[in-house]
């Protein structure tokens, strides 16, 4: 009989479950990709259930259900900094007593309730060596030094740890407030974007930037002694209920950008006036700025890891490991030869972590294979397909097995597809299984798919996808960068070469966010952009995430064809059916 | 139209549409509520087994989410947005999903039911519209978006309607049915309303309780430093001993 563990995560955001089957990941998906509400924190009841329908079996089966927090500790770490604060925090106070009274702190009982597991099934994994365990414990490596860095956990925000093939062991941390994920969010909220949404916007808004205002923002955060600190005088997240920056902040950086303000900086200035492009220069220089002082923090930290572990792998995760051009600077000059990142980095993999902590460090059991491939999501057989389409009369072809090539076709006549095959990605990023595919060689192409497709802001860049055997030609990926952008966790250098003929997918500095595509592990996806290659001379297809602004990446074919007759795509891929327009 | 229902959306709509601010809010609030019904449609897509019916799901969701796209619209150009602008902008204020415990909408009222809702709300959603044109709110451009939503509300109304009379014919209690779900919304008021007087008073108590007990704890009480720190000691001993721990 089989050992079956679920791992959940949930309570903050991007909520999710994870099934184990004897260590081995059996399924592992994100909530919302079942509730469709974008970074869904609800407890993750369909996601569990899915889990536990595709292994076929019942709640009954599982023998342990693992939370990704200690909620004590964490409700320790916010009565404290209540108290700390005084009378700053007399308004967070009522909300977070509120809160954590009336629910999150019978957690086990809710836990019990939702999922239908007895009380003593329930484990719960402190949330940074959730996400320690997360990124060790699916690596390739033995013996790692562990970075994780996001908003805050229970009191880490940062933590360096040491993995030994089944044991994780802790070795520093920085504690709240101190927090780089949250100095990052607090400067996302400024330049008028949601936290824990915005983040990938401010980091597409920086190459447009110069950054100027290190002189302001130095004094913000400070590096010390292989760690960091920050002034919290410009911060309010210790003390106030939804701000994390004090009135301070602003009078250091100028005011806020209003959310929704056209962003015209001097690149692309199109119809704005002159004081528009003086303002939008600005934002961008704060989003430059601050970029580059994360980076420079993630090489700092990484360098005190290989100082303090010694080890030649580094493992990364938290929010702040899905900063692509911070891990790839971490890759090309920071100490360590290799660097693993698991590709759902942030909240959510946290359920990934506390269950395969479960398996090897509590139960002791030996380390199986790395994780090679981030498919691990929902997925839906053919025939429930075909009588989908049927019954909404739609427009389709069953081409068999042809489809990855007939897809290299569509793309290489100009078309704009939704490609969604198999099962649906475990973390953020669209890495050819619920993609939104096109021709990265001509630069109208990114204006097309941001304005007609997804509806989301101009300045934003598109990731292109190259088959690994021609990924050299194109991008300069250092050796360390190899695992990471299997997964697109990693930005870098198009090559000088390559520039021209990929216009849509070269960002206005000349980096790219490249998925290299390995024929092993994504057998259609690799055809696709082969038969591409073929037609064009170009290997490389433009790969964003197959969905619409405000929305979670698609799941089901009922959310994929919502999308497609929603945007301007022109073709729709499901599995093997190829999806016309309504006429 | 009931005489009391009608008066009441009358006071309703002079309040809410001339108040600075609540133009916005209000059309946020339909943005939301349409998102959400696009997707308790959508999600009756996928769940029924009346394959007939699927099409119908669709192209209702379709327009339920190009609704909330003039909803949001609306709101945008009005101007002056503050929290509404956050409502439409960020998904995550999402919470007419009608998901709960984990069970969409169908899945909790099952096809029967969760036709009968859709009729009930749509006919209420027509309702409300007309009363707001009748008034001449709440500006022409937003009159002119909502008779074109009215058109597509109507073919809603009119094929739940015929679905609803033929659960009737067959013996199925839809007028009870209907009954419950406006009892239940005049229920889930009260306990909205509940909930924020309980939130009003609960942050009284506990802002009494903060000044009083917290206070003299400032005392001992520091920030964290920043740079690194040891990490706190593990408990010893079984290791399934200490996972299952809370704190």
């Amino acid at each position: 009989m089989p050992t079956y563990i679920l791992g959940i995560s949930a309570l903050y955001h991007d909520s999710a479950a994870v099934l184990l089957r004897d260590g081995e990941v059996v399924a592992a998906v994100q909530e919302e990709r079942f509730s469709r509400l974008k970074h869904d924190p609800a407890l993750p009841v369909r996601a569990a259930r899915w889990c536990l329908a595709r292994a076929g079996i019942t709640i009954a089966d599982v023998a342990w259900l693992v939370f990704y927090e200690k909620p004590l500790r964490k409700f320790d770490r916010i009565l404290s900094t209540s108290v700390a604060t005084f009378p700053k925090s007399w308004a967070a106070f009522p909300r977070h007593m509120r809160a954590w009274l009336g629910d999150k702190l019978w957690l086990r009982g809710n836990l019990c309730e939702a999922f239908g597991v007895r009380p003593d099934r329930v484990l719960f994994c402190e949330h940074h060596l959730s996400h320690a365990a997360s990124a060790f414990f699916p690596s390739p490596h033995r013996d790692a030094a562990i970075l994780c860095v996001d908003g805050v956990g229970e009191w880490a925000t940062t933590s360096l740890w040491r993995g030994r093939d089944t044991a994780i062991e802790p070795v520093a941390e920085v504690r709240f407030p101190h927090s780089l994920g949250l100095y990052y969010s607090a400067i996302t909220a400024h330049l008028g974007f949601a936290v824990n949404e915005g983040e990938f916007k401010v980091m597409g808004m920086a190459a447009y930037g110069q950054p100027r205002f290190r002189a302001e923002m130095d004094r913000l955060l400070k590096l010390d002694d292989g760690g960091f600190s920050l002034d919290l005088d410009y911060f309010a997240w210790h003390w106030h209920p939804s701000q994390a920056a004090s009135p301070k902040l602003e009078q250091l950086l100028g005011p806020p950008r209003y959310p929704g303000t056209p962003f015209t900086p001097r690149a692309t200035p199109e119809g704005a006036g002159e004081a528009e492009i003086a303002a939008s220069q600005r934002y961008a220089d704060l989003a430059a700025t601050a970029q580059q002082q994360i980076e420079e923090a993630m090489l700092h930290l990484a360098r005190h890891a290989k100082a303090k572990v010694g080890t030649e792998a580094l493992c990364v995760a938290g929010g702040v490991a899905l900063n692509s051009v911070a891990n790839h600077r971490v890759a090309a000059e920071g100490p360590f030869a290799n660097l693993w990142i698991q590709p759902a980095a942030g909240d959510a993999g946290g359920a990934l972590g506390a269950a395969l902590w479960a398996w090897h460090s509590v139960l002791g059991n030996p380390r199986g294979p790395a994780l090679e491939r981030a498919d691990l999501g929902r997925d839906t057989p053919l025939d429930r397909t075909r009588e989908l389409l049927d019954d909404l009369g739609a427009r389709y072809e069953d081409v068999g097995d042809d489809a990855p090539e007939r897809a290299g076709d569509d793309l290489a006549a100009g078309k704009v597809i939704g490609w969604m095959d198999g099962r649906c990605e475990w973390g953020p990023r669209a890495l050819g299984h619920r993609s939104i595919l096109a021709d990265p060689r001509r630069p109208e192409t990114r204006d097309a798919v941001n304005v007609r497709v997804k509806y989301r802001e101009p300045f934003r860049p598109f990731a292109p996808s190259v088959v690994a055997e021609h990924a050299d030609e194109y991008f300069d990926i250092p050796a360390a960068s190899r695992e990471p952008a299997r997964f697109m966790l990693s930005t870098g250098p198009v090559r000088e070469s390559a520039r021209a003929t990929l216009g849509a997918t070269t960002h206005v500095d000349g980096t790219a966010r490249v998925q290299v595509v390995d024929a092993g592990t994504s057998p259609r996806y690799h055809r696709v952009i082969s038969r591409f290659g073929a037609e064009t001379g170009v290997p490389v297809v433009l790969n964003t995430s197959f969905n619409l602004k405000g929305e979670p990446v698609v799941s089901s074919p009922v959310d994929a064809m919502a999308s497609f007759v929603r945007s301007g795509l022109d073709l729709l891929y499901i599995d093997n059916f190829r999806v016309e327009r309504p006429r | 139209m009931g005489v009391l229902r009608r008066m009441w959306l009358t006071v309703a709509s002079e309040v809410s549409w001339r108040l600075p601010g609540r133009p916005q809010r209000l059309l946020a609030a339909f943005a939301l509520a349409e998102r959400g019904s696009m997707l308790d449609m959508l999600a009756a897509v996928e769940a029924t087994d009346r394959r007939e019916l699927r099409k119908k799901y669709f192209l209702h969701a379709l327009d339920e989410g190009r609704h909330a796209l003039v909803f949001a619209e609306r709101v945008r150009a009005l101007g002056q947005l503050g929290r509404a602008e956050a409502a439409i902008e960020d998904s995550g204020k999402l919470v007419e999903a009608g998901i709960v415990g984990g069970r969409t909408l169908f899945e909790r009222l099952g096809e029967p039911e969760f036709l009968t809702f859709v009729y009930v709300a749509e006919a209420d959603a027509v309702e409300q519209f007309r009363v707001y044109l009748d008034r001449g709110l709440p500006d022409t451009r937003t009159q002119d978006e909502l008779r074109g939503i009215l058109k597509e509300e109507t073919f809603h109304v009119s094929y739940s309607r015929a679905e609803v009379d033929r659960y009737r014919k067959e013996g199925l209690p839809v007028d009870w049915w209907a009954t419950r779900l406006r009892l239940r919304r005049l229920w889930e008021g009260w306990l909205r309303f509940s909930r924020d007087f309980g939130a009003v008073m609960s942050a009284f108590w506990l802002g009494v309780l903060y000044l009083l007990v917290m206070a003299p704890f400032r005392l001992l009480a520091r920030l964290e430093p920043g740079g690194w720190q040891t990490p706190a000691g593990r408990p010893g001993g079984d290791p399934l001993v200490a996972a299952r721990m809370e704190g």
